[in-house]
């Protein structure tokens, strides 16, 4: 970027004008309070901007202003506490979730299989349609009665309440494992592979003919096996697994936590780009309809399976000490002691809070900054965000990029939530507020920027913070004894306000571009 | 549109044959819902059925709704600007309603001067936004606007006034308008205001100032270029809409004699650009049908389902999005067309046979 001062002028203005407010609002508190004040800032942006990044993504390069990524967010917190609190539900989900997943690792063998049908006739239509109905059919089956330990929302002593207190006081005692009532294992694993089979297959039947088959590889195969034989052998170490995973040490549980709620975040994106997206790209303002659509889907499906009251995630162990020599005074403290807090200007901060996830957040920014500038995707997207009719003419396999990029979305969307759970809690309405102070963040940034996306989410976490420890403290107004004390309505509304005056001044946000 | 040439021009009430139906029907509907339920159009007529006095409670609540989203499909349908803050417009009606009747009882006639006033500052407000911010960045501006807006109700320090987040209550409605004692009066007022802007957002749409809207929909920089100042045209468009939307609040209030600070937030311009996404965007009449199967979908849904209602509801909007890809209106006017040669084509085969 060159800077050219006479041009942009009104931009250097407003970024030097926010900078000396924030350093006169920094002024007027002590300096333990600031350096609080900077890092929960610093935290709120970064769970704002993994939100806002893949927002900005999926905007920039699909035009699909995506109003599900709050829902997807809270989705993704509460699929990383199920996994951390919950392993026994879990370990029963996996073994019916990868025999169903594997069948359409095969697509590309279905593809070419399709082509080599007769292409006489209705037998095509028949089969398909046979296939597809037969599939799902089995699932609707056998789903139902496999047996899977979850709570029941109806019975308060069972909710998921009740075991994040368990969790967090370090007394959780998981329920016994269902035993296969219904159903023979054997046949539901057959069952369900079957199924999955078949479905995939039918599926794949869809518009074979005009489509050039892809070719078959060695790798979709190994996929398909490893993924059977993992489901199947979840099965048989159904109990072992579980205790495993229950015994292990809780910060790598929280890692592979995370590690499966974002793999199943960039499914359920994959899947939703493949599937309802993809047919709305001509008519762009009805995607908001059913983004909206999938949102209230969303919220209800996690109310239902969760229920309703507000629960809390323990934090993984690494940041939980509270023993002896805590709060750390020293970076050497913290990382024996593994504390909680630290000592820091006199001011106790909360080390995952308010040091670990903004350090999430900017491996992230720099992780993305790399994929963007420096490898071939990212080529295409920052192209395609440019000017889509082109990369498109230039041959190249843009649904295949939408898909990735609005995986890719979802997946960040979810893993700030997995990453907000220990510190924000886990409740319905999380995914709502979010997505407004992302949009606003973007808003600020600039829309389709990314680095407009960072600095906007960091200014919205900033100002917040700002305003919530004058709440506190009071701002002296001039001249006069009054103290004012901003009130806990004016924190969104102070963001809104910085996101009118931002786009007054420069209708495309601080760092975006005139189009 | 294609339109038919061949018949010759038709007089004004055979060409709005289907409203003047509508009317027809809407007119009938509590005597008929009456004479179901066993009481005379008598009893009806003095507000005595229950049954269709509900059900003439629900047609006020859909024509308020059909007013709102009319106003937002001519703002959004017919001018192309999207506003997230329209919410605003209906809550400075059915507010400034409220506070003038409760607090400082303004007689109704000065009260809706009042609100129509105040609905045009509001336009003058966004107008002051207009030239500088386009497309989705005005969305967020409104939005701006209308959260500031929505705040300032919600505040403690205007609770005398507004309720602050109870809302207004308990708002007192002119007697000869009275909704609980007058209501079969107040169902053909209501129906008689959204016949009035339905008619008059017809003729704005057919008028030079509303196709110049429409080319601004199309392509502003077009309109620009045949010099059309499109500010102003945008304006009018955002002037009548707002005023629309003050009068749709203002019945809201009278109606249900409490205002709830919900109507200033986003989910209630969420809810009139849904209502004109499942009628159809731009087409006017989209609005009247979006709002009754909105309304009647929810009310439905939360009567028999209860606590699924909202996900069964998210699961149909998913199915119109997919299977009626212009909307009810939009895709009827482009498939019927289809519909009519299918059904001729079919008689000739009919006929064929015999």
């Amino acid at each position: 970027m060159n800077i050219n001062l006479k041009k942009d002028l009104p931009r250097w203005l407003t970024l030097f004008g926010l900078l000396v407010f924030f350093v006169i609002a920094a002024r007027g508190m002590e300096t333990k309070d600031w350096v609080i004040t900077l890092l929960r800032g610093l935290s709120v942006g970064s769970v704002t901007f993994l939100v806002a990044s893949g927002f900005s993504l999926i905007f920039g390069l699909l035009d699909v202003l995506n109003m599900a990524h709050g829902t997807m967010f809270m989705i993704g917190a509460y699929i990383t506490w199920t996994v951390y609190v919950r392993p026994d539900t879990f370990v029963d989900l996996l073994t019916p979730g990868l025999l169903l997943l594997s069948g359409f690792t095969l697509s590309a063998v279905w593809k070419r299989l399709a082509r080599g049908l007769k292409q006489k006739g209705n037998w095509r239509v028949i089969l398909r349609w046979v296939g597809l109905i037969v599939g799902i059919a089995a699932m609707i089956y056998i789903l139902p009665r496999y047996p899977i330990t979850i709570w029941d929302v109806g019975n308060y002593s069972q909710s998921p309440v009740t075991y994040s207190y368990l969790a967090d006081q370090g007394l959780i005692n998981l329920p016994p494992g269902l035993p296969f009532e219904e159903i023979s294992p054997l046949v539901a694993v057959l069952g369900l592979l079957a199924a999955s089979l078949l479905t995939a297959f039918s599926l794949s039947t869809f518009g074979a003919r005009s489509q050039v088959a892809p070719p078959v590889s060695w790798k979709n195969l190994i996929l398909f096996g490893f993924l059977t034989v993992t489901g199947v052998l979840a099965l048989v170490f159904n109990n072992p697994l579980t205790s495993f995973l229950t015994g292990m040490n809780t910060t790598l549980l929280f890692t592979i936590a995370l590690s499966v709620g974002v793999l199943a975040g960039v499914l359920l994106g994959s899947v939703m780009e493949a599937t309802l997206i993809r047919p709305l790209y001509s008519r762009p303002i009805y995607q908001l309809m059913l983004t909206l659509g999938l949102s209230a889907i969303g919220v209800e499906a996690v109310r239902a399976i969760w229920g309703r009251p507000e629960f809390v995630m323990p934090k993984p162990s690494l940041f939980a000490g509270v023993g002896d020599g805590c709060p750390a005074s020293s970076i050497a403290d913290l990382w024996t002691n593994h504390c909680s807090t630290i000592l820091l200007f006199d001011g106790r901060i909360r080390v995952y809070n308010e040091i670990f996830i903004p350090l999430v957040g900017l491996t992230v920014l720099a992780g993305i900054w790399i994929l963007l500038q420096r490898s071939r995707l990212g080529m295409i997207i920052r192209a395609g965000v440019q000017d889509r009719e082109m990369v498109e003419a230039l041959g190249i396999n843009v649904q295949r990029v939408f898909n990735t990029v609005f995986a890719t979305g979802v997946g960040l969307a979810v893993l700030g939530g997995g990453l907000a759970a220990p510190s924000m809690g886990l409740s319905n309405v999380m995914g709502e507020t979010l997505i407004l102070n992302a949009l606003i963040a973007l808003a600020i940034g600039g829309l389709t920027n990314f680095p407009g996306a960072a600095l906007g989410s960091l200014l919205v976490g900033l100002l917040q913070q700002v305003i919530i420890k004058y709440g506190a403290i009071g701002i002296p107004i001039p001249f006069t004894d009054i103290v004012f004390k901003p009130t806990p309505p004016l924190v969104p509304a102070s963001t809104v306000l910085l996101m009118v005056f931002v786009l007054l001044i420069l209708p495309n946000g601080l760092l975006g571009k005139k189009e | 549109m294609i339109k038919d040439t061949s018949k010759p021009r038709q007089n004004y009430f055979n060409r709005n044959q289907g409203l003047a139906m509508t009317i027809l029907v809407l007119s009938l509907l509590p005597f008929v819902v009456g004479l179901f339920e066993g009481s005379s159009p008598v009893q009806v007529w003095l507000n005595e059925g229950g049954t269709s006095k509900f059900i003439e409670g629900l047609a006020i609540e859909i024509f308020i709704l059909a007013i709102f989203a009319l106003s937002y499909d001519l703002l959004f349908g017919i001018t192309g600007l999207l506003s997230l803050g329209h919410s605003m417009f209906f809550a400075t009606g059915a507010y400034l309603t409220g506070i003038l009747l409760k607090n400082f009882e303004t007689p109704l006639g000065l009260t809706i001067l009042w609100v129509l006033g105040a609905a045009v500052i509001n336009a003058l407000i966004f107008g002051l936004v207009l030239p500088r911010v386009k497309g989705i960045t005005f969305a967020l501006v409104t939005l701006g606007i209308a959260s500031v807006f929505h705040i300032l109700i919600m505040s403690r320090e205007l609770g005398d006034f507004t309720g602050a987040d109870v809302g207004l209550q308990r708002i007192p409605s002119p007697a000869f308008i009275n909704p609980a004692t007058e209501r079969l009066r107040f169902y053909f007022l209501a129906l008689a205001i959204l016949v009035f802007f339905f008619l008059v957002y017809k003729r704005f749409v057919s008028s030079p100032v509303g196709r110049v809207c429409v080319a601004i929909r199309e392509n502003e920089g077009r309109a620009l270029m045949l010099g059309y100042n499109t500010f102003v045209f945008k304006l009018a468009a955002l002037t009548l809409s707002s005023i629309t939307a003050s009068v749709a609040g203002l019945i809201h209030a009278i109606y249900q004699p409490i205002v709830s600070p919900n109507t200033a937030g986003l989910g209630y311009t969420i809810m009139a650009l849904l209502v004109v996404l499942i009628g159809g965007v731009g087409t006017l009449n989209g609005a009247l049908i979006g709002a009754a199967v909105y309304r009647l979908l929810d009310f439905g849904l939360r009567r028999y389902l209860g606590e699924v209602a909202s996900f069964v509801n998210g699961t149909i909007y998913i199915l119109i999005v997919l299977f009626l890809p212009y909307g009810i209106v939009g895709t009827w006017r482009l498939k019927s067309l289809d519909i009519r040669q299918g059904w001729k084509r079919l008689l000739g085969y009919v006929q064929k046979s015999k």
